[in-house]
């Protein structure tokens, strides 16, 4: 479980680290850009990187600290690529009201389909989000002559102030502050509410507590950040397609959190980078293996679950506090 | 519409929804007993379809024999695959939490899947229905295809079988006192974690056999194991979870509601088993058989 107190020492060490990857982060597009084509396509790569993990921070809020298993938040993150390609592209909206529209759209979605799911808890609460997920996907793929069904909206307009190098510093930004939005909640009395109905929901509602209100709300304010991902990530690729509501993309996220660690706040960030990074490596070892990224994907995860469900982030608090112990 | 494209249609629904019954009755058995909801139930559903393709082209496909032989094999070999995954891997979940149990199951869809497809490729398959099932009987001047007829009187015949098995054979105490009350079963000297894994062997099996007569029923692809995972949860859902009863009855609604929506609004269709389960989840979650969450 979490280590909710932190000694004044590591307090500072955790800013210092903090500080460093920002700059590290801010700089790196720089020195890419150096690196001609190669550069070019690790540009887009950490791109994608900081986007998907604003969309696994932001289904981590229900996951590890709501402590309730989503199988369909990929509708948010579609629902939000959607409305940025429909808003630039066939009604030439501007590209910074597209980007407040998207997870402003997501948030009611999520609203709707949040109404339905928490009034049930525990198994038949992702059962229901898996329903809703699929249930939007096959909405979206059937409505063609709005979305354009399987093909997707190709084309979307990208603004000429954002170069790549630009629109990676864009999105680092607008991420670092999702990321510090979250944090703000985690650690408000929200955050702490949304704890206690994780460890003892029947406790909560005794002090009084509308526990379903609570969680809706923490479900909305995911649907929202996942829809600005989405919305990002549409952006950088110029294209939408139904796939990023398919089940299988509201797989990713929960991978992450689980491989980063979800009882962490910065976990699955790390979680879906590091898986990111990973498939990459596979791609270029072996064109191959590229068709089982499903099975090691599913092997990983599987040892995860079995020998390490804190992620990466639990076992290195393991092995620090470990150490800290005198002999 | 006449009536001739009506009684198809409901035969149609009606056989479908008899394969959905078998393979969600496992999925139900194995919930009840093991308290796990096994995600990668249809991908083993899809693990035998597929085997019985292989198998088929094995034993030259079309004669009754051939059929015999798939429906003999292929099950217990689903079975003996759940052997392993639950002596090595179901085995060390009992214990943990929800949320660890369904990622586990998750994560074995995605490894069951990426193996089904490493090993019969993305291709569209089926299996030729031996010659007596092949055609359609003519009775009251009305065809019915003989194929769905013949699983019409399966389903309930399995069905009567599970029933037997669970009510009135010492092995179906077993499992019914596993589900209610596992310590006191321990207690009276029965070996609970050998009830449990035969148990499993018993769903998968179900799943591979579900899978056997999908395979001549219908085309078999891919994507085949998520579509029936949903359907079955849909089945569970309405039915109530551990009620053989309840999956028939949901099955059948499923998979007759399926057949007739697609006539009339065949783009909903798909949609159907997904809003059933809402409602029921939302209405009554505890299906229509089942009784209110522990």
């Amino acid at each position: 479980m979490p280590s909710a107190l932190q000694s004044y020492e590591s307090t500072r060490k955790s800013w210092l680290i903090a500080g460093t990857v920002i700059a590290v982060l801010t700089l790196l597009p720089f020195v890419l850009n150096q690196l001609g084509r190669t550069g070019e396509y690790w540009l887009w790569v950490a791109t994608e990187m900081v986007i998907m993990s604003l969309f696994s921070l932001s289904l981590n809020l229900i996951l590890g600290f709501g402590g309730m298993v989503s199988f369909g938040h990929a509708a948010f993150f579609g629902v939000g690529a959607y409305t940025v390609a429909l808003l630039m592209k066939k009604a030439g909206v501007g590209f910074l009201p597209a980007m407040v529209a998207a997870p402003l759209a997501s948030a009611l979605v999520a609203g709707i389909i949040g109404w339905f799911c928490v009034r049930r808890v525990g198994l038949y609460f992702s059962i229901l989000t898996l329903a809703f997920g699929q249930l939007l996907f096959m909405i979206t793929l059937q409505l063609y002559a709005f979305t354009g069904g399987d093909d997707g909206i190709h084309g979307i307009p990208r603004p000429e102030l954002l170069t790549p190098l630009s629109y990676y510093l864009l999105c680092l930004a607008l991420v670092a502050g999702s990321f510090w939005l979250m944090r703000l909640l985690t650690k408000s009395p929200f955050g702490l509410t949304i704890r206690m109905t994780r460890e003892n929901p029947e406790r909560a509602k005794f002090l009084g507590i509308n526990v379903k209100r609570y969680q809706l709300i923490n479900f909305i304010i995911a649907g929202g950040f996942a829809g600005l991902a989405g919305g990002l990530f549409a952006e950088l690729n110029r294209f939408a397609q139904t796939e990023y509501l398919h089940w299988s993309k509201s797989a990713e996220p929960i991978f992450a959190s689980l491989v980063g660690g979800m009882y962490s706040l910065i976990g699955p960030a790390i979680g879906s980078t590091v898986l990111i990074f990973l498939k990459i490596i596979i791609q270029q070892i072996h064109q191959g293996l590229v068709e089982i990224w499903a099975i090691i994907l599913g092997v990983i995860l599987l040892g995860m679950v079995l020998f390490a469900p804190e992620g990466i982030v639990g076992v290195y608090e393991k092995i620090r506090t470990q150490r800290r112990r005198p002999q | 519409m006449n009536l001739q494209f009506m009684l198809f249609i409901l035969i149609n629904g009606l056989s479908q929804g008899m394969v959905l019954f078998i393979i969600a009755s496992g999925l139900s058995l194995v919930f009840g007993v093991l308290r796990v909801i096994n995600f990668a139930h249809g991908s083993l559903y899809m693990i035998g379809a597929f085997m019985a393709f292989s198998l088929s082209s094995l034993f030259a496909g079309k004669t009754l024999f051939a059929f015999l032989m798939l429906m003999l094999l292929v099950p217990p070999g689903v079975a003996i695959l759940g052997l392993g995954l639950e002596v090595s891997l179901f085995r060390r979940i009992y214990r943990k939490e929800h949320l660890l149990q369904l990622l586990l199951t998750y994560s074995l869809v995605l490894i069951l899947d990426g193996l089904t497809r490493l090993i019969w490729g993305g291709q569209i398959r089926n299996v030729p229905r031996p010659e007596v099932l092949a055609g359609s009987l003519d009775l009251f001047g009305l065809y019915f295809p003989s194929y769905n007829l013949f699983l019409l009187i399966v389903g309930p015949l399995l069905a009567a079988g599970l029933w037997v098995l669970l009510y009135r054979s010492r092995a179906g105490n077993y499992i019914r006192a596993a589900v209610t009350y596992p310590e006191m079963l321990g207690a009276l000297g029965v070996n609970v974690p050998r009830v449990m894994t035969w148990t499993f062997m018993l769903g998968c099996f179900l799943a591979g056999l579900g899978g056997v007569f999908m395979s001549a029923l219908a085309n078999i692809d891919l994507s085949i194991g998520m579509e029936r995972i949903i359907e079955c949860f849909a089945v569970v859902v309405i039915g109530g979870l551990g009620s053989v009863g309840g999956a028939m009855l949901g099955s059948l609604i499923i998979g007759v509601g399926v057949a007739f929506i697609q006539i009339y609004f065949s783009r909903m269709a798909l949609v159907f088993p997904y809003v059933i389960m809402a409602l029921v989840l939302i209405i009554r979650p505890w299906g229509l058989f089942g009784k209110p969450e522990r």
